[in-house]
């Protein structure tokens, strides 16, 4: 029979390929209208409280679109966007939303306790380690700076 | 009866009493449509979990089976049975239903082959009269199970296929089925099911296959499958993985019974899809086996491409409801007289990808032939 090293090169050779040029123009556009309409909201909650602090602004911003993400999964509309657009609707923050509420709807079947509060940072988990960790990196060598 | 490592032919052959399907919507949307004896509506078929849905279809198919050969589940002597679940709990949930011998078996997308030929072994042996084997797989599930949350909003790769929702069951006997087995009593299983089920079929659905029986089919001959491993990495690539599993075992097969590849009217492999079915003739071609235009891979063959399936279907319910579906009825109206039924399987689970292990994989092989039945006994069904 063939040989492991023949057949590990015809299979890296032949494999089909994800298309890039179709991957990257729709999570381009779906990222873009994503994020315009953050600024969207941005500029809406601007003009109803203009004297607010731009960080509370920007708080506000983060918290509309991690409720859309959010919504949008509840209802089985955003693995659908996902599907067509990739990393246009993993990367922003309603795709952190997603990665949390997909899994907490998933194994609602198993328990509150079990299910959703235990499988709920099955994917998001690593974020926010990783979030934490630098955050506490950044906050120790902005201390001595 | 031995005739070389792992091969062997059965001394009178065990013939096919019934074969029962069921599948979910999208299954039927397929290539395959009009060939599954029941269709679902729902895919949760008014469970509260996709794991407890596939139980029940589990558990259906085999009822479904015995159902239509004429017996009852007092008849049955031993249930073979496997899915792709933790611990085997589709199949061992469903069994719970029988007051039947069981032995749950587990070879990923292959365990309906592995079924078969223990099976036939046992039968052949004396060991039993009446065995079942049946297999089973959920899209749902199986994604929760090595994949991701079904609402999660990632793209699959290229090289993915779609797990088949859908259980098949078969019976084995040693008795050629007569004529009062070729009544199908498709029918009969709906009437017995409570009102609660039954709102989930489709009722396009309802004991529609109908096709002229005039052969039995039997199992005469099988080849067990080794394990092969060359070394593919990618989970999501599984067709890469099971193309050399599949090759090996249809080489020694050829080999071990002295034949060439022309000697079967159709080869069937399981679930390699589109590209793991041109990975198996590339690699046979390499050994001047042409597979030709007789060779059919299941998986691949299961979903049109605007399905969005990419590679096409898999999972342990793919060659079974194609074979307990399609084959069969194909064997039984006499367009096929001699094929080689090859399901394939990946050995992996969630962990051994994040342990750096490379993806086993494994294919079993049977040889159906059919024997006519008497004209006067054949019926139009």
């Amino acid at each position: 029979m063939i040989e492991r090293e023949i057949y590990q090169e015809h299979v890296k050779k032949t494999a089909p390929k994800s298309p890039m040029m179709r991957s990257l123009i729709a999570a381009f556009v779906v990222g873009g209208i994503i994020c315009s309409i953050g600024e969207g909201v941005k500029d809406i909650v601007k003009l109803i409280a203009p004297d607010m602090a731009k960080q509370d602004v920007g708080s506000w911003v983060s918290m509309s679109m991690i409720f859309l993400g959010a919504f949008l999964t509840a209802i089985g509309v955003y693995d659908k966007i996902g599907h067509f657009a990739g990393a246009g609707s993993i990367v922003p923050i309603t795709g952190f939303a997603n990665s949390v509420v997909s899994p907490a709807m998933e194994y609602n079947r198993e328990g509150v306790f079990f299910g959703v509060c235990a499988k709920m940072f099955v994917i998001a988990g690593p974020i926010i380690v990783f979030g934490v960790v630098s955050s506490v990196l950044v906050g120790i060598i902005g201390l001595f700076l | 009866m031995k005739i070389r490592k792992g091969s062997f032919r059965l001394s009178n052959g065990v013939y096919f009493k019934s074969g029962y399907t069921i599948v979910g919507k999208k299954e039927e949307d397929g290539n395959f449509s009009g060939n599954f004896d029941l269709v679902l509506k729902n895919d949760l078929w008014g469970e509260k979990s996709y794991e407890k849905a596939e139980c029940k279809m589990h558990r259906e198919a085999i009822s479904g089976a015995i159902a239509k050969s004429n017996l009852t589940r007092d008849d049955v002597d031993i249930m073979l049975a496997g899915d792709l679940l933790n611990e085997l709990s589709a199949s061992s949930l469903a069994a719970r239903n029988f007051p039947t011998s069981f032995l749950g078996l587990y070879n990923a997308c292959s365990t309906f082959g592995e079924c078969v030929l223990v099976g036939s072994m046992l039968i052949d042996g004396g060991f039993a009269d009446i065995v079942t084997c049946s297999t089973s797989s959920h899209f749902s599930s199986a994604e929760r199970q090595y994949r991701y949350p079904l609402e999660l909003g990632n793209q699959r790769t290229p090289t993915a296929q779609w797990t088949v929702t859908g259980a098949g069951a078969c019976v084995l006997s040693k008795k050629k089925p007569n004529f009062e087995d070729n009544l199908v009593k498709s029918d009969q299983v709906i009437e017995d099911m409570n009102e609660k089920d039954r709102k989930f079929i489709l009722d396009t659905a309802v004991a529609r296959v109908k096709y002229e029986k005039n052969h039995v089919a039997k199992v005469v001959e099988g080849t067990i499958g080794r394990v092969v491993d060359l070394g593919i990495d990618d989970e999501s690539n599984m067709g890469a993985a099971m193309a050399p599993a599949a090759a090996d075992t249809i080489i020694r097969h050829l080999g071990d019974f002295d034949r060439k590849i022309d000697y079967y009217d159709a080869i069937f492999t399981g679930d390699l899809g589109r590209y793991g079915k041109e990975l198996l003739e590339y690699i046979l071609s390499k050994e001047g086996i042409d597979l030709s235009d007789t060779y059919m891979d299941t998986g691949a063959s299961y979903f049109k491409p605007e399905q969005q399936t990419f590679q096409g279907g898999s999972g342990a319910g793919c060659i079974s409801t194609v074979f307990n579906g399609y084959i069969l009825s194909k064997l039984e109206n006499g367009a096929l007289n001699r094929i080689l039924v090859v399901p394939t399987g990946a050995l992996l689970n969630k962990d051994t990808p994040l342990q750096k292990e490379t993806i086993p994989g494994i294919a079993h092989a049977f040889v159906v032939e059919t024997e006519k039945i008497k004209e006067k006994y054949s019926k139009k069904q």
